[in-house]
C-alpha cells in the first residue's frame, strides 16, 4: 500500500509538471503533446486507484483521439498562440 | 516570468488543497479503506445464481452496473455521444470527402508506415478482446470502440486520408456501420418486450435476468461460455457504433481546409 502511495505521488508530480508546461507553452502543437503526457500520468494514477475500466477508456481518448482532433483544429487555424 | 510563477503556484496550491480535502478533511476519507455498503450490495449480487432476481450474471461489476443495474443512464449517455457526432456531421454537410488534391497523400516515411502495419493487427486484437470480454474483465463497448477508433486515426496520419478512401471506408460506410451498432443497442433493449408480448409473459425494457414479477431472462450461458445475457450484445453493438462514429469524425476532420472552403463557397450558401 505504501508503494501505491509512492507511485501515485510520482505520477502526479509528472502530471503537474506536464500541466504546467502545457499551460505556459506558446506553440500549440507542443502544448498538445504535453497534455498527452499529463494524460499518460493520469492513466497510471487511475490504474493505481483500482479503476481499470476508466484507465482503459482514458488512455485512447486522451492520448489518441483528443490530441488528434485538437491537432486537426490547430492545422486549420494557427500554430503559435499570439500574446 | 510572472505569468509562469502564477500558473505554477496556483496549480500546486490547487493540488495540495484537493489532496488535503480528500484524505485528511471530511471528504472521501482515507483511500482503500475497505468496501462501502453500496459497493458490497453490487459485489454480492453481480454474479450470484442463488439470487436470480438480483444478479446480472457477470463477474465484472462495472459492466453489470453500466448496462444492467443502471442501463438507462448508459442509453442516454450513448444518445448524447451520437448527438455530438450528428452535430459534427451537420457542420460538414454538403462537403464530399472524395475530392482529392493533386500531389497530396504521400504520408510519412517508410519506417512509420511499416511500424503502423505491424501495430494495427495488435490494436484490432486488443480492441476486440476488450469488447468481447467486456462482461468478464475490465472494459466494455465504449473502451473497445475508443481503442479501435485509434486505427483510422493512425492510418490517416501515417498514410494519409486517401488510403481510407482507397479501402472504400467512406463517410457513408461508417454511417451504415454506426447505424447497425445503434440498431443493435435498441434491439437488445426491446427484445425482452417483444419476446414477452409474443409469449404472454411479463417483461421490461432493458431486462437482462429475471425479476420478481417477470420470469423472462436472457441466456447467461452460451454452451459453457458465460455471456451474461444482454451485456455481451450491448458491448458488441456499442463497440461497432463508437468505432465507426469516431472514424466518421476523423474522415471529416481530415479533409483539407481548402477543399472544405471551396465546396462550401461553391454551394453559394452564406455562413
Amino acid at each position: 500500500m505504501d508503494l501505491t502511495y509512492l507511485l501515485l505521488a510520482v505520477v502526479m508530480v509528472f502530471a503537474l509538471i506536464a500541466t504546467y508546461l502545457a499551460i505556459v507553452e506558446r506553440n500549440l502543437v507542443r502544448a498538445v503533446v504535453y497534455s498527452a503526457v499529463q494524460s499518460i500520468a493520469f492513466t497510471l494514477a487511475l490504474y493505481l486507484f483500482r479503476a481499470p475500466d476508466i484507465a482503459l477508456v482514458y488512455l485512447p481518448i486522451t492520448v489518441g483521439i483528443y490530441p488528434a482532433a485538437i491537432l486537426f483544429l490547430i492545422k486549420k487555424t494557427e500554430e503559435v498562440e499570439q500574446p | 516570468m510572472r505569468k509562469e510563477l502564477i500558473v505554477a503556484t496556483s496549480l500546486t496550491v490547487t493540488i495540495i488543497v484537493l489532496a488535503y480535502v480528500i484524505t485528511l478533511g471530511s471528504g472521501l476519507g482515507p483511500l482503500f479503506n475497505g468496501i462501502r455498503p453500496l459497493a458490497e450490495v453490487y459485489l454480492r449480487t453481480t454474479l450470484n445464481p442463488s439470487q436470480p432476481s438480483f444478479t446480472a450474471m457477470s463477474p465484472e461489476g462495472v459492466t453489470a452496473i453500466v448496462w444492467d443495474y443502471r442501463g438507462l443512464d448508459t442509453l442516454f449517455e450513448t444518445a448524447v455521444f451520437y448527438l455530438a457526432i450528428i452535430g459534427a456531421i451537420a457542420i460538414y454537410r454538403g462537403v464530399s470527402e472524395k475530392v482529392r488534391l493533386n500531389g497530396a497523400g504521400v504520408g510519412l516515411s517508410m519506417i512509420v508506415k511499416v511500424v503502423t502495419k505491424v501495430l494495427i493487427p495488435i490494436n484490432i486484437a486488443i480492441a476486440t478482446s476488450i469488447a468481447l470480454h467486456g462482461h468478464l474483465t475490465p472494459g466494455g463497448g465504449f473502451q473497445a470502440g475508443a481503442a479501435m477508433a485509434v486505427i483510422p486515426m493512425i492510418l490517416i496520419i501515417a498514410f494519409s486520408r486517401y488510403l481510407l478512401l482507397d479501402l472504400k471506408i467512406s463517410k457513408e460506410v461508417a454511417l451504415a456501420f454506426r447505424s447497425i451498432g445503434l440498431a443493435g443497442i435498441a434491439l437488445t433493449a426491446f427484445v425482452p418486450i417483444l419476446i414477452g408480448l409474443l409469449s404472454g409473459v411479463n417483461a421490461y425494457i432493458m431486462q437482462n435476468q429475471l425479476k420478481a414479477d417477470a420470469s423472462f431472462s436472457l441466456p447467461a450461458y452460451l454452451g459453457d461460455a458465460l455471456v451474461s445475457g444482454s451485456l455481451i450484445l450491448y458491448n458488441i453493438s456499442e463497440y461497432l457504433a463508437v468505432t465507426f462514429g469516431f472514424s466518421m469524425i476523423f474522415l471529416l476532420l481530415s479533409i483539407e481546409e481548402d477543399i472544405v472552403k471551396e465546396q462550401m463557397r461553391g454551394d453559394g450558401v452564406e455562413h
